[in-house]
């Protein structure tokens, strides 16, 4: 077998990235959402959990759309840790 | 490392859109063509349980009797259903009693074990023994296209596995609808006769005209089991899940087993206290924590169907709560009650949506057929790939391209006609297989998966546009003579149903009639000899392809 080729290798990073990645931002904003929407808590995630497929959808075209992988985990990175952390700090009883 | 060109994401956003649906939509295919195929038929999983069990009576036409005195003692059968479970399973964590009705005079029993698997069994309503089987053609029925279609018989990994695919699909959809330049004029375009322009603009009719049902079919999918596929939200904000849908839907909390025995109220009582606040009969009693102080009790409501009235939210046939062991009602939910608010309220309706829960017959038919366009557009899809490519390899593999096309050559045959003859050699299965066998459900279903894989095997070793003839030629034979082995097993076919007004079980044969004169109609129109000088490259093609 021969070592796996950059080509490959990006490739490989950018399936990853859109799959995980955008399941882990997905999750990230049904915990935010689920916090901050303006109905009782319970309703509030389950209209979030509904939206999410839609969420991750518009994630992984967007991460089949933009050249610049680095950007992309980079953005993933952030978002996710953003809205993971507002969404545990304002739901208030995690 | 972002410079590296690796074919996605690169041109224009349309540019880089094709190369996903390409890419994407191949890996994808063959799993959702799976889920497409069976899912249409699992739309009529009864008419084929009819069908396959042969001693169960007619489809009425008032289905769901509102009268509570309807010729079955409902307190006696919880009785001897609590007798058989004291007997036989003590030591369950959850006991579960189906009522009888016109739809099954037996009691149907449901239990989990102390290693929480899920087990049942049948006892007659008037002895409270089990009932015989052996002279019953037993069989898992329709129910095993429902659950090919959202778990491929694999439990929690199945529904994930599905649901992964599901996402595939909307990605495809939404990368299909991208890269779409001319969405309304494909709508009228078909150029048949004409190679690879004949497959796209067939792909493109199909997914067009089918689009909104598709992407409905996917969404509402993944939304049935948001709890499972997202479960982010109430594992930040709560305890447990069972505590968030307690609190959504405002009934009493489920209880932890404490391991202090408590013996159980009288069933009987809590069933004739529900059917009163209902005031319709019950359906089912489902008992968590039998004989420990935590023990609760619901009684379901029957859900009734009003023929002609059809909605998409609060048909539910209500539930009244107990504890289980004071027998003191918890709380009650009257029929047509809504819980949870608007966000359940569009839950609820995503999952009727699912579910074709409405609009009786009509849908049903409305939901096979554009089921089974969407497995044409998955079909065609994986068919357009190779046609482009036996003309001219594109060379996306290297020196290993051609063994790969060789592979999503015998993909596509081994799914698009081996899973259809695997679901057709399922009936075939159910009538062949010896009466009183153990486990005879089982059995069938491994005659549907072993006639799935020796159908992947035969692709595997023919030449690839022998494969295609052979196997619709099979898939004709089985398909058409379908009616004459149910006749010589059990005296049985189509026009006895016709006669005696059975639609359900006449229209498994006529849908089974259907498909075989179109596999006839596909083996010829592959065999014919060929003018068009298109045809010999193709041939010419696929033989280099092959070597």
């Amino acid at each position: 077998m021969k070592s796996i080729s950059p080509r490959s290798r990006a490739l490989l990073s950018r399936t990853l990235a859109a799959l995980l990645g955008g399941y882990a931002l997905t999750c990230a904003s049904v915990i935010f959402l689920g916090a901050v929407l303006p109905l009782p808590k319970s309703q509030a995630i389950l209209a979030a959990s509904l939206t999410s497929f839609a969420v991750y959808t518009a994630v992984i075209v967007w991460a089949f759309a933009t050249p610049n992988l680095t950007r992309i985990w980079r953005v993933l990175l952030i978002a996710s840790l953003a809205l993971t952390g507002a969404g545990l700090l304002l739901g208030g009883d995690a | 490392m972002s410079k590296v060109q690796s074919g996605a994401a690169e041109g224009g956003f349309r540019q880089a859109m094709a190369w996903l649906h390409t890419w994407g939509g191949l890996w994808a295919c063959w799993v959702l063509f799976v889920i497409f195929l069976t899912g249409s038929l699992g739309v009529f999983d009864e008419p084929i349980t009819r069908w396959m069990k042969p001693h169960l009576p007619q489809a009425s036409e008032a289905t769901g009797d509102t009268r509570m005195g309807d010729g079955f003692d409902r307190p006696q059968a919880v009785r001897m259903a609590r007798t058989w479970f004291e007997e036989n399973q003590p030591d369950a964590h959850f006991w579960g009693i189906g009522l009888p009705s016109d739809e099954d005079p037996s009691i149907r029993l449901f239990w989990q074990d102390p290693q929480e698997n899920f087990h049942n069994a049948r006892i007659d309503a008037s002895t409270g023994n089990p009932v015989d089987g052996s002279r019953e053609r037993d069989s898992e029925g329709g129910h095993h296209f429902v659950h090919m279609h959202f778990e491929f018989h694999g439990g929690t990994a199945g529904i994930w596995f599905v649901g992964a695919f599901t996402m595939a699909m909307l990605v495809a959809l939404v990368s299909g609808i991208v890269i779409h330049k001319r969405i309304f004029k494909d709508f009228f375009t078909f150029r048949p006769g004409k190679g690879q322009r004949s497959w796209l603009d067939a792909h493109n009719a199909l997914s067009v005209l089918s689009l909104p049902f598709q992407l409905m079919i996917a969404y509402t999918g993944l939304a049935t089991f948001y709890a499972l596929y997202m479960p982010a939200g109430i594992a930040a904000h709560y305890d447990s899940e069972e505590a968030y849908f307690a609190d959504l839907l405002a009934q009493p909390a489920a209880q932890e087993i404490t391991g202090i025995a408590a013996p159980l109220a009288a069933f009987d009582g809590m069933l004739l206290h529900a059917e009163q606040q209902l005031q319709r009969p019950a359906s089912f009693v489902s008992i968590e924590h039998p004989n420990d102080s935590s023990a609760s009790v619901r009684v379901f409501g029957r859900f009734i169907e009003k023929p002609g009235e059809y909605r998409l939210l609060g048909d539910g046939g209500g539930r009244v709560f107990f504890n289980g062991v004071t027998g003191e009602q918890s709380d009650v939910q009257m029929p047509g009650e809504l819980r949870g608010g608007a966000a359940q309220d569009v839950q609820s309706v995503m999952a009727n949506l699912h579910f074709a829960a409405f609009g009786g017959h009509l849908v049903r038919w409305l939901y096979f057929i554009s089921g089974l366009a969407g497995a044409a557009m998955l079909a065609t899809g994986a068919l357009l790939f190779m046609v482009k490519r036996r003309q001219r390899s594109l060379n996306e593999f290297g020196s290993a391209t051609p063994r790969v096309y060789r592979v999503i050559e015998v993909l596509n045959v081994g799914t698009l006609t081996g899973l259809t003859i695997a679901c057709v050699a399922f009936f075939w299965g159910n009538r062949l297989l010896p009466l009183g066998i153990a486990d005879r459900p089982e059995w069938e279903i491994a005659v549907f998966f072993a006639v799935w894989l020796l159908s992947v095997v035969h692709a595997g070793l023919r030449p690839v546009a022998r494969a295609w003839v052979e196997q619709l030629l099979a898939l004709a034979a089985l398909c058409l003579l379908l009616p004459l082995l149910n006749w010589l097993t059990v005296g049985d076919q189509l026009f006895s149903y016709l006669q005696r007004g059975d639609g359900e079980r006449a229209g498994v044969e006529l849908v089974a009639l259907g498909t075989g004169v179109l596999s006839l109609w596909g083996a010829w129109r592959l065999t014919r000899p060929r003018r068009a000088p298109a045809a010999g490259r193709q041939r010419a093609a696929a033989a280099q392809a092959r070597s």
